[in-house]
């Protein structure tokens, strides 16, 4: 293999890391808020507004089945707005972004949910505030499940990163399709393949390990 | 509209009993005062409107323990809810230490919820933070300086007695462990008043003792006024001054535990009480009993002892001044608070002149007595020599 190559595949590596963690972090930044609000306000919960609820769950589930290459496609103008072209890595992570947050947002929510609520009556009794309830209490509490709820949308982001290299995005999924497929060198895909599986793999094992390391139920006296 | 028109009048009624007190009371005033309190949930999804509780009048005094005891779905936890603000009333109005409450909104409540723990049948700990941080955490909420804090929850473990559990998490606790936590953590902000709900409902019987005795001191030590729910008639028995008996969303009756529980008025509370104060006859005796008396029979009796007589030495009383044996077939002596109560099952002769002046003489000494029939004399015991006792014992 010519050093050019390794050269192209270290770049690509890099690229879809670059897509994946800018992407996972602001998917994080306003999925977790999201994700929180969606778990606290229906009817009777801390931040009552049944109908902007509703309303979101709505937006989150719009966005969460359509497919991703359709919605790459299909929020081009946008893409265009916010990173002033929609072809290259930093394009890229704009619509990879519209895919994490609702993603990122359900995760949170179901977290948050199965945090028993008589932690919250502990809380409200102790004269809490709702914000209080929510950064005290639910986030913390939540947090093991959402730990694991980031890797999974983290390895998600891996393949959907893959997907814009076929609409000009850069990285591994580019790499792959122009060398691997229509240059037919197989065992550049070959190497794309093992270069994902390692990725994923160490994103699981970490996450799997911070998850285990928050969780501070399963200890034994 | 009705509700409405019915919520104004009770409102209206219930300010009225709580002006009524005079000014000079106030020292004395109820740490807990409920008037005439109501809650309905209101019918929505297709559920029909919920009365939880009616008209309940609840007086908690100054460092008393209170307790209401009632079966699960007696509006218990709805009742403890009203006074830390975690329910409204529909209707009645609420007061502590003679301050009205009732109309407080919830930053109003917020406030007035750091002058009141609260502790839980399951504990409800955090469990991402260790034993320390658990009770730092009203603390936080509280806004208490880091060293402030530091002071404050290291005398609590102390208080709990667990210091050496100062890093534990919730789950390297054991359960009476975790409510020893938990009732640092209420204690924390320094309250006046602590609501316990079924705090010991999900401890065994020994746990359960020893929280009850923890509850007391700290009610006895710090003057912390507790009102308690419970289904565990052993529970008020153990450490309450005064017990509400609720069925139904209705306070059926109330009163200090003593009298309450050695003379329960509503078939309720008897049922409740019937495992802690009552004695029954032994199956084989209750199987051989008659109804009428027959040659050389015994009488039957069941002797309740409370209040001033239950210290009489009434058995060798009746033994020496009447001459007559008296058997016992089974009881229990027991006390609540310093009073002793209990109740026996005697065997007495059953020939009208003897049993006459058996009934004549417990009258006397005012004890309540209940006639359950007659048996027969029971066989002489079989002679045994103090030879073969001791190879028994041995």
């Amino acid at each position: 293999m010519s050093p050019e190559l390794i050269r192209i595949i270290i770049e690509a590596t890099i690229d879809t890391l670059h897509m994946v963690l800018v992407a996972g972090g602001l998917g994080t930044l306003f999925g977790l808020p999201l994700g929180v609000f969606l778990a606290t306000s229906k009817r009777d919960e801390l931040f009552p507004a049944p109908a902007l609820n509703t309303v979101l769950g709505v937006v989150v589930n719009i966005t969460r089945s359509t497919p991703f290459i359709i919605l790459v496609v299909a929020i081009v103008p946008f893409t265009r707005l916010i990173a002033g072209t929609s072809i290259g890595t930093a394009a890229a992570i704009v619509p990879l972004t519209v895919a994490a947050t609702p993603f990122i947002a359900r995760i949170v929510e179901g977290a948050i949910r199965e945090v028993d609520q008589g932690l919250v009556e502990a809380a409200r009794a102790m004269g809490a505030t709702p914000l209080q309830i929510v950064r005290k209490v639910l986030v913390p509490e939540a947090l093991p499940a959402i730990v694991l709820g980031l890797t999974l949308a983290a390895v998600s982001l891996l393949g959907f990163s893959a997907m814009v290299g076929a609409v000009g995005g850069g990285g591994l999924g580019d790499l792959g399709i122009r060398y691997g497929y229509q240059r037919f060198m197989p065992e550049v895909m070959a190497i794309v393949v093992a270069v994902l599986v390692i990725l994923v793999q160490s994103v699981q094992t970490f996450g799997d390990a911070l998850a285990r390391r928050l969780n501070k139920r399963l200890r034994h006296a | 509209m009705t509700a409405a028109v019915a919520l104004s009048s009770a409102s209206l009624d219930g300010a009225t009993k709580l002006a009524s007190v005079p000014q000079d009371a106030r020292r004395e005033e109820a740490a807990i005062t409920l008037a005439g309190v109501g809650k309905t949930y209101a019918a929505r999804d297709g559920a029909a409107e919920v009365s939880a509780l009616h008209d309940i009048h609840l007086a908690v005094p100054r460092g008393r323990i209170l307790g209401v005891i009632g079966p699960s779905g007696a509006g218990k936890s709805t009742l403890i809810r009203l006074v830390n603000g975690l329910e409204r009333p529909t209707r009645g109005r609420i007061a502590l230490f003679g301050r009205d409450v009732t109309a407080l909104d919830e930053s109003g409540w917020r406030r007035e919820r750091r002058r009141i723990g609260m502790i839980f049948q399951h504990f409800n700990l955090l469990s991402s933070r260790t034993a320390f941080d658990n009770i730092a955490l009203p603390l936080e909420i509280a806004g208490v300086s880091r060293g402030e804090i530091e002071t404050r929850v290291t005398k609590l473990l102390e208080l709990v007695g667990l210091t050496d559990k100062r890093l534990r998490y919730p789950a390297e606790l054991s359960g009476g462990q975790k409510q020893r936590v938990g009732i640092a953590r209420a204690l924390a902000t320094e309250p006046a008043i602590l609501l316990c709900d079924e705090a010991t409902s999900a401890l065994d019987p020994d746990t359960t003792r020893s929280i009850l005795q923890l509850l007391k001191r700290i009610n006895r030590e710090l003057g912390v006024t507790i009102l308690l729910i419970t289904h565990e008639i052993p529970v008020i028995k153990e450490i309450c001054d005064e017990v509400a008996v609720i069925e139904d969303g209705r306070i059926i009756e109330a009163g200090p535990v003593f009298d309450v529980l050695t003379r329960p008025a509503h078939a309720t509370t008897a049922r409740f009480v019937e495992g802690v104060t009552s004695v029954e006859l032994p199956a084989h005796l209750r199987a051989a009993l008659r109804s009428e008396p027959f040659p050389a029979s015994l009488a039957v009796l069941r002797i309740g002892f409370a209040g001033p007589h239950a210290a009489t030495p009434v058995i060798s009383r009746l033994s020496t001044t009447l001459g007559l044996d008296i058997n016992i077939l089974a009881g229990r002596i027991d006390a609540i608070g310093e009073q002793p109560f209990g109740s026996l099952i005697v065997a007495a002769p059953g020939d009208i002149a003897s049993l006459g002046a058996t009934l004549a003489a417990l009258h006397v000494l005012g004890l309540r007595v209940e006639q359950l029939g007659f048996i027969a004399a029971p066989p002489a015991m079989p002679a045994r020599s103090p030879c073969e006792e001791v190879s028994d014992v041995a």
